[in-house]
């Protein structure tokens, strides 16, 4: 058998899985913690947290299985969601935090991907990007820093020189530009 | 801005990230009586997840799905629910009974444990019967076609004038039935067959502490240090 990767392929692991088939978990597993464990890692740069936390993901991933619903988005986005939560519950929680206990994140580089390098072509991947790309540079590079390394106001401030009080009136800006330009429905 | 506004806002810095521990907390809390802020969280998600496909996938160790897996105390594959199934139900009792003690934690595994190196009867009702921290512990464990009850204490025995005494506690049989007295070496067994499975399993047992060698009168004497349902463990 192919190994899973296709959005049908893993509704149909999920459903098993929600009935507690430990086979289709371990398939699950096989198909997606790469995935989640990349999510995971760039938030917390460390292995021994990424380890733990990804863990912790899966086992709410079995236990919260059958509250999956196909409808409201695919099953990886929906499990990304949850390692990505409990990663930034965790940094968070390791706190404080400071720029000088995580240097490594002053050399982050901006990841923002231009709509035509975009691997993914999909609509939803398109109007986001779009919608980035209308943000200033250096705000655009702050949504992508926290969303994608977890980096908070205070770690914001110390890599753009700029007060946490400004950092969080641009991000709230921001999010208000990406609100307007998106749109109010769920992509 | 607007309360609505607010609300997306505040939505946004939680998807984002970006947001503190206690903000985080609170906005997780919020958003279970919240619909609006729960609907908004979910928007924000969705619309940022094509950036979920942004970064490189990284291996993890190799040995973490079995690690993953002992957690969940899977490794029979017979029964995978069951044990998991247990750990639920330990753990809403757990916090009924405001035991939620390291001790209890890991009596819960000692018990995910022994289910899965136990032969697999049809039905086993469980109860672990601990205070607090500093409190002995008690594992009940009840086998229903057999009819046989088991009582492991986990720590301390009694003191030597005293005994520990088991009862079954259930509405229909009027007074607590003594089940006896939990005596060295520390673990006691019980046939039931005075009692129906239907009503064992609706019963509660307690642990009262009475004289040496159990109550005088064949009633609870002595305090009650330890009650608790029984629950299904079917391992």
């Amino acid at each position: 058998m192919a190994p899973p990767t296709g959005t049908t392929d893993l509704v149909v692991l999920m459903r098993r899985v929600a009935a507690e088939d430990r086979e289709a978990f371990q398939m699950l597993f096989r198909a997606t913690s790469a995935k989640l464990y990349g999510i995971v890692f760039r938030i917390l740069r460390r292995k021994d947290l990424a380890d733990e936390i990804v863990q912790e993901a899966y086992l709410r991933i079995w236990r919260r299985a059958e509250s999956f619903d196909p409808g409201s988005g695919s099953p990886i986005t929906w499990m990304a969601v949850i390692a990505r939560n409990l990663a930034l519950d965790e940094v968070r929680r390791a706190q404080p935090v400071s720029i000088e206990e995580r240097p490594e994140l002053m050399d982050v580089p901006d990841e923002f991907v231009h709509p035509l390098d975009a691997r993914e072509k999909s609509e939803t991947w398109a109007r986001l990007m779009a919608c980035l790309d209308g943000i200033e540079p250096d705000r655009r590079e702050m949504v992508l820093l926290a969303y994608h390394h977890g980096m908070s106001r205070e770690e914001l401030a110390a890599k753009f020189g700029a007060p946490v009080a400004t950092i969080k009136t641009w991000l709230r800006r921001s999010l208000m530009q990406l609100r307007a330009c998106l749109g109010d429905e769920r992509a | 801005m607007n309360e609505l506004d607010d609300i997306d806002a505040l939505a946004g810095e939680y998807v984002l990230g970006t947001l503190d521990a206690a903000e985080r907390a609170a906005i997780a809390a919020r958003r279970r009586r919240e619909p609006a802020l729960d609907r908004a969280i979910l928007r924000w998600e969705s619309q940022f997840a094509p950036l979920l496909d942004a970064g490189e996938p990284i291996a993890p160790p190799a040995d973490l799905f079995a690690r993953i897996e002992t957690r969940l105390g899977l490794p029979e594959r017979e029964r995978p629910g069951n044990v998991v199934e247990l750990r639920r139900k330990l753990s809403l009792w757990r916090s009924v009974a405001a035991a939620s003690t390291a001790l209890a934690a890991s009596l819960a595994f000692f018990i995910a444990w022994q289910g899965i190196h136990a032969p697999a009867p049809e039905t086993r009702l469980v109860a672990v019967l601990q205070k607090d921290s500093a409190s002995p512990a008690f594992l009940v464990t009840v086998d229903l076609p057999t009819r046989t009850l088991t009582v492991k204490p986990l720590t301390s025995p009694a003191a030597p004038d005293k005994s520990y005494e088991l009862w079954l506690i259930n509405a229909k049989l009027g007074d607590p039935r003594s089940l006896g007295v939990i005596s060295a070496p520390l673990t006691v067994s019980q046939r039931l067959h005075g009692y129906d499975p239907a009503t064992i399993e609706a019963s509660a047992v307690a642990i009262s502490l009475e004289p040496k060698g159990g109550s005088p009168t064949g009633k609870v004497t002595g305090p009650v240090l330890y009650s608790g349902p029984l629950i299904s463990a079917p391992f």
